[in-house]
C-alpha cells in the first residue's frame, strides 16, 4: 500500500484525535496509507501571516526539509491552520530567495552536524521549497479522485443534508493556496456529492466562526457561530462539516453558549469530513470518536440507519 | 563590474514599439544594448547574428511579435525556425546558446522589454565576456 | 563621399537631463562621413526645423540624422523638411535617443556612451542609404465598418454622406448595438431608441450602404487601400429577399429561448427578431433551439408562411469583397455577473446587471416600462446599487475605470425613483466620477433632491436570504458595517471589449492593449487610429466611452477614412527587397517565404524577381536568400554589418 508522508500537527495528536484516526481508517480502505512523520515539532500555526518572517519561518522549514531529505516530494495535512502555516511557509521560501538563505542559515546552524558543515558545507543542501503541501481534501480530489471515493461506498449518505463549513485558512489568500476559489467554493460539496448526500448552499459558508477569539473574547464568537449555524439551519441542513479543529471547536462545543444566549437556536452536530467519509467507507460507528462531540451526531446518523448497525455495519 | 554588450535587432511593430512604451512610460533597465529596428524579425539573417557576436557582442536579442501576431503573418515564425537551426550550430562556435535570446514582446509590454534587458544583462554578467578564438587569434 | 549632418535634439530636458547632448554632438563630428553636428533645444519646433533646413543647404549636407525621439512621431517631420531643403526624404534618418535612452536610464555617462553608439549605428546606414522614390499605389474608395452599434453605424452613415460605399457587417441579424437596449440617456434622458431608430433607418436605406448583418468576418488580407476581406454570412434559414416581416412565424413558434437582447428577462421563438425595431426587420432562426434541427419534426413556420421564404436547407455562403479601409467597431460586453464569485457567481436571482436593469425600465422592455424584480414579478421597495464590481479592482478583476458606471447608477436610481415613488435606492461608490457636459449637474440633482442614498464604500457580499437579496457593505465615511437586506440589487459590471475581439484582431493583425481593448496609434494625438495603417477605431471596443464620445470618435474615424480616400493614388514605403541578377541562382526559396506573392519567377530571365507593389519590406526573403542577390533597399546585409559594428563600438 502506497504510503505518504503525513504531518498531523498538534490537535490531532491530541484534542482531535478523532479527526487523526477517521483519516487513517477512511485512506486505508481507499488505498494508501497517511505515513506519519518519524519527527515532527509545532508548524507554528498563524505566525507565517505576521510581521517578522525569519523565526518564525524556521520550525515549518525545518519540517518540510525533513521530508525532502527523506526522498518525499508530498506531505498531507488535514488541520487547515497545519495546511496554511506549511503551504505559505514553502511559498514563501520559493519566491523570496532572500528569506529563504537566511531560514536556511538557522537551519543549518540548527543541525546536529553543524561542526562537519562548518568545514565542508557541501554537506549541506538548503531547502527551497521543493515539497509539495497538499490538504487531505485536495488529495482525494487531485490525486486520488472523488468518483474513486463514490466507487468504495459501503454505506449510502443519501438523505442526509450536510452544510460545508469552509472557515477561513483553508482557501485563503487565493494566490498562495490555490486550492479553491474562497468567495465562491466548491471543494467540500463536491465531497459531499461523491458520498452520496446531499450539500447544502447556505450565505455563511465562507464566514469566520472567531477563530482565536475564542479565548480572547468568546462572545464575539459565540455571536458569530449563532450566525453560522442558523444560516446553516434555515438552508435546511442536518449537519455542518468541517476539516479545521478550530472550527469545529468553536462550532461544536460553543452551542452550550449559544442555547443559553439565544432562545430560538436549535443545535446543529458538526462531524469532520473524515468521520463521514470513514462511516460511508464501511469504517464501525464506534471509532469515530463521536462521544467526544458536544452536540449529539447519534439522531442525524439515526435518520439514515446507521448508528443502529443497520446501516450495513462491517 | 562586467557590463557585457548587447545588439538588439528589435521588430518595428512589436518590440521596437514595446521599447518605445518602456521610455513613455519611464521604466529603468540597464544599458548594455543598443537597438537596431528592423520591420520585421525575419530580416535578421543568421550572418547577423553570427557577425554581432565576432564584433565583440556578448550577447544578441532578437525582438519579435508574439505568435499569430506578426504584421507579415508568420515572419516570427520563420525567425524561430532560424534561431532554432543556429542554436544547433553556436556550440560548435564556442558560443553559449543562452547568449543568444529570442523573445517575443508586444508594442503592450514595455514592462517585459525592461525585464527582458535587465534579466539578460544579469544573465551575461554571471557568464562574463565571450571569448572567441577567432577573436582573440585577431589580437 | 557622402557629407552627413547630425542634428542632436534635447527635447527640452528630456533627453539634455540624463545624456550630454553637446557631448553627442562632439562624437558625431568624428565619426567617418560626418561633416556637421549640431545640438538644439527643441529640434521638432519652426525654428528647429529652419536650423535643419538651412545646414543642409549652407554645409552641403548629402543626408541628416536627427538624434531625438522615436522614429514613430517625428520621422515625418523631419523627412518632409528634408526634402524641402532640396535633400531626397530617404537621406534622413532617425536615432532614438529618448525612448530608447534617455528616458529609460538614469546613470548620464552611460546614457551619453549609448547614445553615441545609437548615433554612430544610425551613421553607417545612412552613409549607405540609396536616395529613393515611393511606390505609387491604387486605392479602393469603399469602406468596410466591422459593428453596428451606433459607433459603426455613425462612422458609417459619415462615409456614405460623403459619396462614398460603404460595406457594414454586424455579427446580429440587427443593427443598433447595446444603445438599442438603454431606456433612458444620462445626462438629458432622451429615449434612446427614439434617437437611435432613425439612425438605423438612415444607415438601412443609404444607398451607399450595404447592410451585412448576421455577418462576421473570415479572413482579411493586402494592405492600406487594398484589402481583400472574406465576410461569412451566416444561415438565417429565413429567405430575406422574399420576407415581408409580418412576423407570424414568430407567433406561432412553439420554442423558447430566454432573449439575449433583454438580457434573459425575457423569452422569444427560436425564429426571432431581437427587438421590434431591428433593421433590417427580417427574423432569423437559432439553429440550436429550433425543434426541427433538434427533432426533425415541427416546421410550424414553413407551413404558416404564406410567401414561403423559409428555407431550412440554406448554408452560410462566403462573399469577397475589396476595400480601401477598415473601421473596427465591435463595442463592449459587460463582465458577466457569474464571474463575481463573492456576489453570489449569478445563483442570485434579484441581482442583475446594468443592462438588464435597462430593459426593465425601457417602455419597451419585458415588463413595459414597470420596475418589477425577476424572482417573483414583485415592485421591489429597496433597491441597492453596486458601482464598480469588477472595475478598479487590480488584483482579482479589471484594474481599470469603466467610465460610464457612474452616470448610468445615478441614472437609473432617479428613473426608479420616477417609477416608484415611495421606492429607496442606495447607491455604493468608490469616488463618483462626473467628467462630462451636465454630468455634475445631473448627479447633484438626483443626489439632493431625489433622496438617493449614496454610500462610499464596497460592498463585500451579496446573497440570497429568503426572499430578500442581503448585501454586505462598509460606509467609509462613517466608518459602520452596512447590512441591506434588499429586494432587488443591480451591479454596474465592468465594461470589457466583446468576447469575439481578441479573435477578430488576430485576423486583422492589429494591436490590443493589455485589458483587450483596441490600441490606438497615440493616446492623445492619434487616438481614432491603429498603428497599423488603414485601421481606424471608433467606440468602446478602443476603451470604455459614453454615447457622446462614442459618436464622435466615430465622426473622426470616418473623417480620416474620408480623407484617405480623398487622394488620388497611396505612396508605399520604397525600402523593399531588389534582385542583384547576377547573384540570383533561382533557387526560388524566397517564393516560398514571401506572404504577399510579391517574388516571382521570371521564364525569361530565369531569375526570381520582387513586384515592387505587392512587396511590403519585411525582409524575410532577403534573410532567406543563400547567395546574397536579394537585398532590401536602404537596410542591405552589408548596412547592417556595419550597424553592428558601430553599435558595440567597434567603428
Amino acid at each position: 500500500m502506497a504510503k505518504i508522508a503525513y504531518y498531523p500537527g498538534c490537535a490531532l495528536n491530541e484534542r482531535s484525535s478523532h479527526l487523526d484516526r477517521s483519516a487513517r481508517d477512511a485512506t486505508v480502505r481507499l488505498g494508501f496509507e497517511l505515513d506519519e512523520l518519524d519527527t515532527w515539532t509545532c508548524c507554528g500555526a498563524v505566525p507565517p501571516v505576521s510581521e517578522e518572517r525569519v523565526m518564525n519561518l524556521v520550525a515549518p522549514s525545518r519540517i518540510l526539509k525533513d521530508v525532502r531529505d527523506s526522498g518525499r516530494d508530498i506531505l498531507i495535512t488535514i488541520c487547515d491552520f497545519c495546511y496554511n502555516t506549511l503551504k505559505r511557509t514553502n511559498f514563501i521560501i520559493k519566491s523570496d530567495e532572500i528569506t529563504r538563505k537566511r531560514v536556511n542559515a538557522f537551519l543549518a546552524d540548527d543541525t546536529p552536524e553543524r561542526d562537519y558543515l562548518e568545514k565542508d558545507d557541501s554537506l549541506w543542501e538548503d531547502y527551497a521549497g521543493e515539497v509539495n503541501v497538499i490538504h487531505l481534501m485536495e488529495y482525494l480530489r487531485d490525486e486520488l479522485g472523488y468518483e474513486k471515493i463514490t466507487e468504495s461506498l459501503k454505506r449510502s449518505l443519501k438523505g442526509l443534508k450536510i452544510a460545508p463549513y469552509y472557515g477561513c485558512v483553508m482557501l485563503r489568500p487565493q494566490n498562495e493556496i490555490q486550492l479553491d476559489n474562497p468567495e465562491n467554493p466548491s471543494i467540500i460539496e463536491d465531497f459531499i456529492t461523491a458520498l452520496d448526500a446531499k450539500p447544502v448552499k447556505y450565505p455563511y459558508r465562507t464566514e469566520c466562526c472567531g477563530s482565536y477569539l475564542s479565548v480572547s473574547s468568546p462572545d464575539a464568537s459565540t455571536r458569530l457561530c449563532y450566525r453560522i449555524l442558523t444560516s446553516a439551519r434555515n438552508s435546511g441542513a442536518d449537519a455542518v462539516v468541517v476539516s479545521c479543529p478550530l472550527c469545529f471547536y468553536n462550532l461544536d462545543s460553543r452551542q452550550k453558549a449559544i442555547t443559553e444566549a439565544y432562545s430560538d437556536f436549535k443545535p446543529v452536530p458538526i462531524f469532520y469530513f473524515t468521520q463521514l467519509l470513514s462511516v460511508a467507507l464501511g469504517v464501525e460507528y464506534g471509532r469515530q470518536g463521536f462521544e467526544k462531540h458536544y452536540v449529539d451526531v447519534t439522531p442525524v446518523l439515526d435518520k439514515i440507519g446507521i448508528s443502529t448497525g443497520k446501516g450495513g455495519e462491517e | 563590474m562586467f557590463e557585457p554588450k548587447i545588439v538588439c535587432f528589435l521588430c518595428k511593430w512589436c518590440t521596437s514599439a514595446g521599447a518605445d512604451l518602456a521610455g513613455t512610460s519611464r521604466l529603468k533597465y540597464r544599458p548594455n544594448g543598443v537597438n537596431i529596428r528592423f520591420m520585421c524579425s525575419s530580416r535578421v539573417d543568421p550572418e547577423h547574428i553570427l557577425w554581432a557576436f565576432h564584433e565583440g557582442a556578448d550577447g544578441v536579442l532578437i525582438g519579435g511579435c508574439h505568435p499569430g501576431d506578426c504584421h507579415y503573418e508568420d515572419g516570427n515564425y520563420k525567425t524561430q525556425a532560424r534561431v532554432s537551426l543556429l542554436n544547433r550550430l553556436l556550440d560548435d562556435f564556442g558560443i553559449d546558446t543562452r547568449r543568444l535570446r529570442l523573445e517575443w514582446i508586444s508594442a503592450a509590454e514595455g514592462a517585459k522589454f525592461a525585464n527582458v534587458m535587465n534579466d539578460f544583462t544579469e544573465e551575461l554578467r554571471s557568464k562574463g565576456p565571450l571569448k572567441l578564438a577567432v577573436r582573440e587569434m585577431a589580437k | 563621399m557622402k557629407r552627413i549632418g547630425v542634428f542632436v535634439c534635447h527635447c527640452g530636458i528630456n533627453i539634455a537631463e540624463t545624456v550630454d547632448v553637446k557631448r553627442v554632438a562632439e562624437e558625431s563630428m568624428k565619426m567617418d562621413g560626418v561633416a556637421y553636428a549640431q545640438d538644439y533645444i527643441y529640434m521638432c519646433s519652426e525654428p528647429g526645423q529652419t536650423l535643419v533646413r538651412e545646414k543642409i543647404v549652407e554645409e552641403k549636407l548629402d543626408a541628416i540624422i536627427i538624434a531625438a525621439c522615436s522614429p514613430n512621431l517625428h520621422e515625418s517631420t523631419f523627412r518632409a523638411a528634408a526634402e524641402e531643403a532640396g535633400l531626397n526624404p530617404w537621406q534622413c534618418e532617425i536615432a532614438n535617443i529618448r525612448e530608447q535612452c534617455s528616458w529609460v536610464h538614469s546613470d548620464r555617462e552611460k546614457a551619453t556612451s549609448k547614445a553615441i553608439h545609437i548615433v554612430a549605428t544610425i551613421v553607417q546606414k545612412t552613409r549607405l542609404n540609396e536616395s529613393l522614390e515611393p511606390i505609387p499605389v491604387s486605392i479602393t474608395k469603399k469602406a468596410l465598418v466591422i459593428g453596428g452599434g451606433i459607433a459603426g453605424i455613425q462612422a458609417s452613415l459619415d462615409i456614405a454622406d460623403s459619396g462614398y460605399k460603404v460595406i457594414l457587417v454586424e455579427k446580429d441579424s440587427s443593427i443598433g448595438g447595446h444603445m438599442a437596449q438603454l431606456s433612458e440617456t444620462f445626462p438629458t434622458l432622451d429615449c434612446s431608441q427614439c434617437i437611435l431608430t432613425p439612425k438605423m433607418v438612415a444607415a438601412g436605406k443609404h444607398p451607399n450602404i450595404e447592410l451585412m448583418t448576421y455577418s462576421e468576418i473570415e479572413e482579411v488580407s493586402g494592405y492600406v487601400g487594398n484589402f481583400k476581406v472574406k465576410i461569412r454570412r451566416k444561415a438565417s434559414f429565413v429567405d430575406w429577399s422574399k420576407c415581408n416581416g409580418c412576423g407570424l412565424c414568430m407567433e406561432k413558434c412553439p420554442a423558447k429561448v430566454s432573449s439575449a437582447f433583454d438580457r434573459e428577462l425575457a423569452t422569444h421563438g427560436a425564429i426571432y427578431v431581437p427587438f421590434p425595431q431591428a433593421v433590417p426587420n427580417k427574423p432569423v432562426i437559432d439553429k440550436d433551439s429550433c425543434i426541427y434541427f433538434k427533432t426533425g419534426k415541427c416546421r410550424l413556420c414553413e407551413k404558416v408562411c404564406e410567401i414561403g421564404a423559409i428555407n431550412f436547407e440554406q448554408e452560410d455562403q462566403f462573399v469577397e469583397e475589396e476595400v480601401g479601409a477598415i473601421i473596427v467597431a465591435t463595442g463592449f460586453e459587460t463582465l458577466p455577473v457569474a464571474d463575481l464569485a463573492e456576489y453570489g457567481a449569478g445563483d442570485v436571482p434579484d441581482l442583475i446587471d446594468g443592462l438588464a436593469f435597462e430593459r426593465l425600465l425601457s417602455a419597451s422592455g419585458p415588463t413595459v416600462g414597470e420596475v418589477r424584480r425577476p424572482s417573483d414579478g414583485k415592485v421591489p421597495k429597496e433597491i441597492v446599487f453596486v458601482q464598480c464590481a469588477g472595475s478598479r479592482d487590480p488584483e482579482r478583476y479589471k484594474p481599470y475605470c469603466s467610465k460610464i458606471c457612474c452616470m448610468y447608477t445615478t441614472k437609473h436610481a432617479l428613473l426608479y425613483k420616477h417609477r416608484v415613488h415611495d421606492g429607496q435606492p442606495y447607491i455604493f461608490y468608490i469616488d463618483i466620477r462626473t467628467g462630462g457636459k451636465g454630468y455634475e449637474e445631473f448627479y447633484h440633482n438626483a443626489e439632493e433632491e431625489e433622496n438617493i442614498i449614496y454610500l462610499r464604500g464596497k460592498v463585500a457580499k451579496i446573497f440570497r436570504d429568503g426572499d430578500k437579496t442581503v448585501v454586505w457593505g462598509t460606509d467609509t465615511l462613517t466608518g459602520r458595517n452596512i447590512e441591506i437586506a434588499a429586494d432587488l440589487v443591480v451591479l454596474a459590471t465592468a465594461v470589457v471589449p466583446k468576447d469575439s475581439t481578441a479573435e477578430l484582431v488576430k485576423k486583422l493583425r492589429i494591436q490590443t492593449g493589455p485589458n483587450g481593448f483596441l490600441a490606438e496609434a497615440h493616446p492623445k494625438l492619434r487616438p481614432v487610429e491603429s498603428i497599423n495603417s488603414g485601421f481606424f477605431l471608433a467606440g468602446a471596443a478602443q476603451g470604455p466611452k459614453d454615447i457622446p464620445e462614442t459618436v464622435a470618435q466615430a465622426s473622426g474615424a470616418a473623417c480620416k477614412v474620408i480623407s484617405l480616400f480623398s487622394r488620388d493614388h497611396l505612396e508605399q514605403d520604397p525600402a523593399v527587397a531588389w534582385v542583384d541578377e547576377d547573384l540570383c541562382g533561382s533557387c526560388r526559396i524566397c517564393i516560398s517565404v514571401c506572404p504577399y506573392d510579391a517574388r516571382e519567377y521570371d521564364e525569361e530571365k530565369e531569375i526570381v524577381i520582387v513586384n515592387e507593389a505587392l512587396c511590403e519590406g519585411c525582409g524575410s526573403c532577403v534573410a532567406a536568400c543563400a547567395c546574397g542577390a536579394t537585398q532590401q533597399r536602404n537596410l542591405s546585409d552589408s548596412q547592417i554589418k556595419s550597424m553592428v559594428t558601430a553599435s558595440l563600438g567597434g567603428v
